[in-house]
């Protein structure tokens, strides 16, 4: 976790409330601009990935060779192969061409198309990544809901408690801890789950597989879901806290409903929206910060991918990865900052 | 004047002081955090770089707590306790020099995407936004490959992908800020860019940025474990690579659990500190939020 | 809040389901009553594709997989017949003839001598072919095939040519491969010549084999192979512990110190393949003799070298940074379970710990003490202040570091740490030269040929500053003429007796010192396993050895129709289940009460 806590604030409303007034335009508009932006955004990722990683230290083809005799010739036709032989700004063009027709080159490790790897591993990602994001909001929106009307209770002092506590644990501690007592077993209890991989090596068909990897996903979810449910939690808790002091939750009380309508019917749908904006922010993170534990569990996905490729190191599938990771956080910002459009009527007519 | 501005600064530090003490958990974090500060400050006078050499590690291997090692010792017989000391000055000077550079480049950049309305503090936004995007993670681990293990270059990965929310931060309020009349006022008298940014400016949004900072020590301090136990560290002992040293020689399987814990709660209990400071912090300094609460 | 709760509990029955759902799965095991043995690897595979694969777990897969010319011998390890039956060579050496063996790839379709031709020949016109093993066919003039007959023509005698470490791969099923670079010959089942058939290969999850039925020697005992890659060392050990793995090899000692009294696992202790040694830079030259990058100049003196060589207490090392799982080096670059090869120093020449001594040599040889306890060169120019090169990430590396700095501090010489990653470690002590000692190590095969090559004058980089593949820029007239004669020598106790040579004076003149030879640490369930043979037979390896061996001997339990890890299973499950529903349950409770109290707070 490397955002600040409670920072819900999306882009748009810093952007937009001062010297822009996004009244005037309407929203097909405002998602116009907003996608110019992220294409720009997108062009300077691609500029940047390149002469990023043409700062690594060391030959790429020399690393290739990984100690073993090579003969000047072979180490030249490596360097043609990858188009390493040509200047820099030829390569620079080459590059940026076979970026936009989705060529992102062939790993050095595993000798077949970066594409390739990505779409294999971008399934397992996905899963284990969007079911912990479903889980943490769920429970995060519940939690905080509860928490933040009834604040100062226990729950509440509990539910903030336990959620600052796991925000402040790193990830991959968690995973180990949870490897070691979950999985492996401590003592006489023993392990519950498995801890290694998305499938059994003997996977059945059918449904029964469908459990199979479901029990395999547990831990790693698990690991996931305590570290990012916290934000949900706070964020759920300090928006609904503001809605509480609004004149209109007190309208509504004094209009004798009960405090149950009240909270679902009036205050919780105006407190969703930052949750809902961070939701969208996260989901492009929540892919890149799958790496630890993807990593600690063997699970077949980006981040592991993206790890393997940094421990290498293999130069193009650790640019391929993080130009995609990159590329999707992009997009799903864009898509926050619609959603945050469409939904906020405050900032629509500011 | 002067004594007039005196006066009202130790009025509000007083006044301050008054609100955070009611903030319990601030409080309690600020206390542990003082030690902690005060602990790894002092640490040279008791201990020396020695209690993280394998070479003068002698004793027993993966000892389990006793009265003579109250935390255990590591595969190389070295004093989990000491180690832990130890390594706090690395995982804290980390932590802060890691929160001083991200804050002071948004500082600056938020300030000056504040002040300069026009195409300066549009583009400024355009990068700030380009870098909030960037993946932080994957962004620092990239970086920190790129630039080899240093203290220095761990910092720096850090804080360029966590200044761009305090720059934001910084944006808005220089943008309140600036909205008051007096500020009008200022700049018909022929205040300068400079004045007002330093004078009006300035001293606004810095109770913020304390807050902030805070928060930022203390993501700070849990990314660079986070790296360590991925391979980019600093090369020196701290609580991320005793984590990943106990990861690399097996504690787990070895059942070697005060190897794991010992040092994973110690960032636990001084990121929970930095929090709790520094929530507590923006609820006394933030107005928006001590009207909510 | 009713909608919530109710989603809760059903949240809890998911669970449970979940858990009964492994139960299930685990009872209709597929397995049941099928002998399979199941092998951990921290390693993936790099590729299927045998002309490209480089990691240890690939070739051994693939050497599982497919046929040889001829294979290491489970006594000896001399080399002896695998798919040729037999051999002939000329009276100049230079002619090989080959005769290969009538058997059948598992498809069915015979082996012939043109299959070793149509690989022998991809490799030497193929430059993507190479990748894996192409320094193999350098030496190779022509290769022709005449039915079952294999001629192979060498530009050089080479005694070394029955350690040959190409697979012969079916031309019926690869002629068809027209871009090697970019096949990853994920094809199943794989066209086989070995004890077993590549069926399936999940990427980074696992690899299943079956039992080759055609196998010339007869189908393996066990049904099915399957090696399950883990990213993580720690959960392969928990993994073998847990029964989820029957076999684990390559392990770091404290892995091994974890598995030692596990009753159920026998822990398996030989002698290993891998020598680690120190590279010291005596002058890096390129093959024209230039002198290149930046070593220290008091490392060119041989005196310096072996005082150095004096104040390294190996058996510390081993003892602190191997946890005594190791053999203190007393000879060059063959570890000592190749019997026949290795060579030890005696007498005189042998150099033990003794910093007193060490500082005699510095001493007499003119390096005197500064008042800071650092030595300066005779000309009193330079301190002698070495860097220490090694990778980063690695830890046993960083402790390797940490004792060299306190030994030769001992006889005034300084020494600082440089980490470089790979690629940079690579350039920096393989071709640039930008170092003065660094750590190195290498895996020999049962034939030393390769490994003493390194240090061959025409290995140093070309002229460019390119290529090459040196170990320790060595280039040594005497070392030479000993290499050409055992290329020439086909009687192999005389060859034997060269290659002894040339570790002596490698040892000697050191400009590598060897510190240890690691030991080879594995482990396998005892309960499981119930034969397997080690190669070499007497104590050797079982993963990671030469030759497909253990992998063919081995035999195991069948796995039964409820067998006792079926069991635990569902157990486990059935555990899991309860656990998640009485902890959703609870939860549920907890909260349902609290809400009441609370709505009864609130409307007081």
């Amino acid at each position: 976790m490397t955002t600040p806590l409670e920072s819900t604030e999306p882009a748009v409303q810093a952007a937009g409330s001062a010297d822009d007034s996004p009244a005037r335009r309407g929203t097909l508009r405002y998602a116009a601009s907003k996608a110019g932006g992220a294409l720009f955004s997108i062009a300077m990722v691609i500029v940047g990935t390149f002469f990023l990683f043409r700062m690594l230290p060391g030959d790429p083809v020399r690393n290739l060779a990984q100690g073993r005799n090579m003969t000047p010739a072979q180490l030249d036709l490596e360097r043609r192969r990858l188009g390493l032989d040509k200047p820099l700004i030829d390569q620079f063009f080459d590059f940026v061409g076979k970026t936009l027709r989705l060529d992102l080159g062939t790993s050095y490790e595993y000798k077949r198309p970066v594409l390739d790897l990505i779409g294999e591993r971008i399934g397992p990602t996905l899963l284990l990544a969007g079911t912990g994001l479903v889980i943490a909001v769920s429970l995060g929106i519940w939690q905080g809901t509860r928490a933040g009307w009834r604040h100062g209770t226990r729950f509440d002092r509990f539910s903030t408690g336990v959620s600052l506590v796991l925000w402040s644990v790193p990830t991959f501690w968690l995973g180990l801890l949870l490897m070691m007592v979950l999985g492996v077993g401590i003592g006489p209890i023993p392990g519950l789950f498995p801890f290694r991989g998305i499938e059994s090596v003997d996977a059945p068909d059918g449904f029964a597989y469908v459990l199979d990897v479901a029990s395999h996903m547990v831990l790693p979810c698990l690991t996931l879901v305590a570290v990012v449910y916290a934000q949900y939690l706070l964020v759920m808790r300090s928006s609904l806290l503001e809605e509480v002091g609004q004149d209109y939750v007190t309208v509504a009380r004094a209009k004798g409903l009960r405090d149950d309508d009240v909270r679902r019917r009036h205050a919780v749908p105006n407190a969703l929206l930052p949750t809902v904006t961070l939701v969208f922010m996260r989901i492009g993170f929540v892919v890149g910060g799958a790496v630890t534990v993807e990593t600690i569990f063997t699970w077949p996905g980006l981040g592991q991918l993206f790890y393997e490729a940094v421990r290498v190191p293999d130069f193009t599938l650790m640019q391929g990865t993080f130009l995609l990771i990159t590329v999707a956080v992009i997009l799903m910002n864009t898509l926050a900052d619609v959603v945050y459009h469409i939904l906020d009527p405050r900032v629509r007519s500011a | 004047m002067t004594s007039l501005a005196a006066t009202r600064r130790r009025l509000a530090l007083s006044r301050f002081w008054a609100d955070f003490r009611t903030h319990r958990a601030g409080l309690a974090g600020a206390v542990i955090l003082l030690v902690a500060v005060l602990l790894a400050l002092v640490a040279p006078l008791f201990i020396s770089e020695n209690v993280t050499s394998v070479v003068e590690g002698t004793g027993q291997k993966f000892a389990p707590p006793s009265l003579a090692e109250p935390f255990g010792t590591d595969e190389s017989g070295r004093s989990i306790l000491l180690m832990v000391w130890w390594g706090s000055r690395t995982s804290l000077l980390i932590g802060f020099l890691a929160a001083l550079l991200s804050v002071v480049i948004g500082l600056v950049v938020g300030v000056a995407a504040g002040h300069f309305r026009g195409w300066l503090g549009g583009a400024l936004m355009r990068v700030t936004d380009w870098f909030l995007v960037l993946p932080s993670l994957v962004t620092a681990l990239v970086l920190a490959a790129i630039l080899g293990g240093s203290t220095l270059t761990i910092v720096t990965a850090i804080a360029i992908t966590t200044w761009p929310s305090t720059a934001r931060l910084i944006r808005a309020q220089t943008l309140a800020v600036e909205a008051r009349p007096y500020i009008e006022r200022s700049k018909a008298l022929g205040a300068g860019h400079w004045h007002i940014t330093t004078r009006h400016v300035l001293p606004n949004v810095a109770p913020l940025l304390l807050a902030s900072t805070t928060l930022e020590v203390a993501s700070a301090i849990v990314t660079e474990s986070t790296l360590a136990f991925l391979g980019a560290s600093a090369n020196k002992t701290s609580w991320g690579t005793m984590l990943r040293a106990s990861y690399d020689f097996g504690a787990a399987t070895n059942a070697a659990w005060w190897y794991i814990l010992i040092p994973g709660l110690a960032i636990l209990i001084v990121v929970m500190a930095f929090t709790l400071m520094g929530r507590a912090l923006e609820a006394v300094l933030n107005p928006q939020l001590r009207r909510k609460a | 809040m009713r909608k919530w709760l109710a989603r809760f509990v059903a949240l809890g029955v998911a669970v449970l389901v979940a858990g009964q759902g492994t139960t299930a799965a685990l009872a209709q095991e597929p397995a049941a009553g099928k002998k399979i043995f199941r092998v951990g690897a921290t390693q993936s595979m790099d590729s299927m594709n045998p002309f490209l694969a480089v990691r240890l777990v690939s070739t051994s897969i693939h050497r599982w997989m497919y046929g040889f010319l001829t294979v290491p011998d489970p006594k000896t390890l001399a080399p002896s017949p695998d798919l040729a039956e037999s051999w002939t060579t000329s009276e100049d050496g230079l002619t090989w003839t080959f005769k290969i063996r009538q058997a059948k790839w598992s498809d069915g379709q015979p082996i012939t001598a043109d299959d070793a031709a149509w690989t022998f020949n991809k490799m030497m016109t193929d430059e993507a072919a190479k990748t894996a093993n192409g320094p193999a066919v350098e030496n190779f003039e022509t290769v022709t095939a005449n039915g079952q007959d294999l001629v192979i023509k060498l530009k050089a005698p080479q005694a070394s040519m029955l350690e040959n470490p190409v697979p012969i791969m079916p031309k019926h099923a690869w002629e068809s491969v027209t871009d090697m670079a970019n096949y990853d010959s994920e094809k199943y089942p794989s066209v086989s010549s070995g004890p077993y058939i590549a069926v399936e290969h999940k990427k980074d999850q696992y690899v299943k084999l079956q039992a080759n039925p055609n196998y010339w020697r007869g189908k393996p005992k066990i049904d099915e192979l399957q090696v399950i890659f883990y990213d993580n060392p720690q959960a392969a050990i928990a993994g073998l512990k847990k029964g989820d793995i029957d076999l684990l090899g390559r392990m770091s000692p404290q892995e091994f110190e974890a598995i030692q009294n596990d009753p159920n696992i026998e822990a398996w202790n030989t002698q290993g393949r891998r020598a680690a040694y120190l590279q010291v830079n005596h002058g890096a030259t390129t093959t024209d003799d230039k002198a290149v990058g930046d070593g220290h100049p008091a490392l060119k003196d041989v005196k310096v070298r072996q005082a150095v060589h004096y104040a390294i207490d190996k058996q510390k090392l081993v003892d602190e940074v191997q946890n005594g799982l190791a053999k203190p080096a007393d000879g060059s670059i063959v570890p000592p379970m190749y019997k026949d090869w290795f060579w030890e120093a005696t007498g005189e020449e042998k150099v033990t710990y003794d910093p007193a001594k060490a500082n005699q040599i510095l001493d007499d040889a003119g390096y005197k003490k500064g008042s800071d306890g650092v030595r300066t060169m005779p000309d009193g120019k330079r301190k002698l202040e070495f860097r220490f090169t090694i990778h980063t990430d690695t830890p046993v590396e960083d402790k390797l570091a940490e004792y060299l700095t306190a030994f030769l501090k001992e006889v005034g010489i300084t020494v600082t740490t440089v980490k470089l990653d790979s690629s940079k470690f690579t350039e920096e002590t393989g071709t640039t030269g930008n170092f003065d000692i660094a750590i190195s190590g290498w895996s020999v095969n049962p034939d030393p040929e390769e490994v003493l090559a390194t240090h061959l004058c025409s290995r140093r980089p070309a002229p460019n500053g390119e290529g090459g593949g040196t170990e320790s820029f060595f280039c040594d007239d005497t070392f030479e003429k000993l290499y050409q004669d055992q290329l020439k020598e086909l009687d192999r106790p005389k060859r034997v007796e060269l290659i002894k040579q040339m570790q002596e004076r490698l040892y000697t003149q050191a400009p590598i010192i060897a510190i240890y030879y690691t030991n080879d640490l594995e482990g396998y369930r005892k309960d499981r396993v119930t034969s397997i043979t080690p190669i070499p037979e007497d104590k050797g390896l079982l993963y990671g050895g030469s030759g497909y061996w253990p992998f063919y001997t081995v035999d195991v339990k069948a796995a039964a129709a409820a067998g006792a890890s079926g069991e635990s299973g569902s157990n486990t499950g059935l555990i899991a289940g309860i656990v998640g529903v009485v902890v959703v349950l609870g939860l549920g409770a907890f909260f349902l009460t609290r809400r009441r109290k609370s709505t009864a707070d609130e409307r007081e």
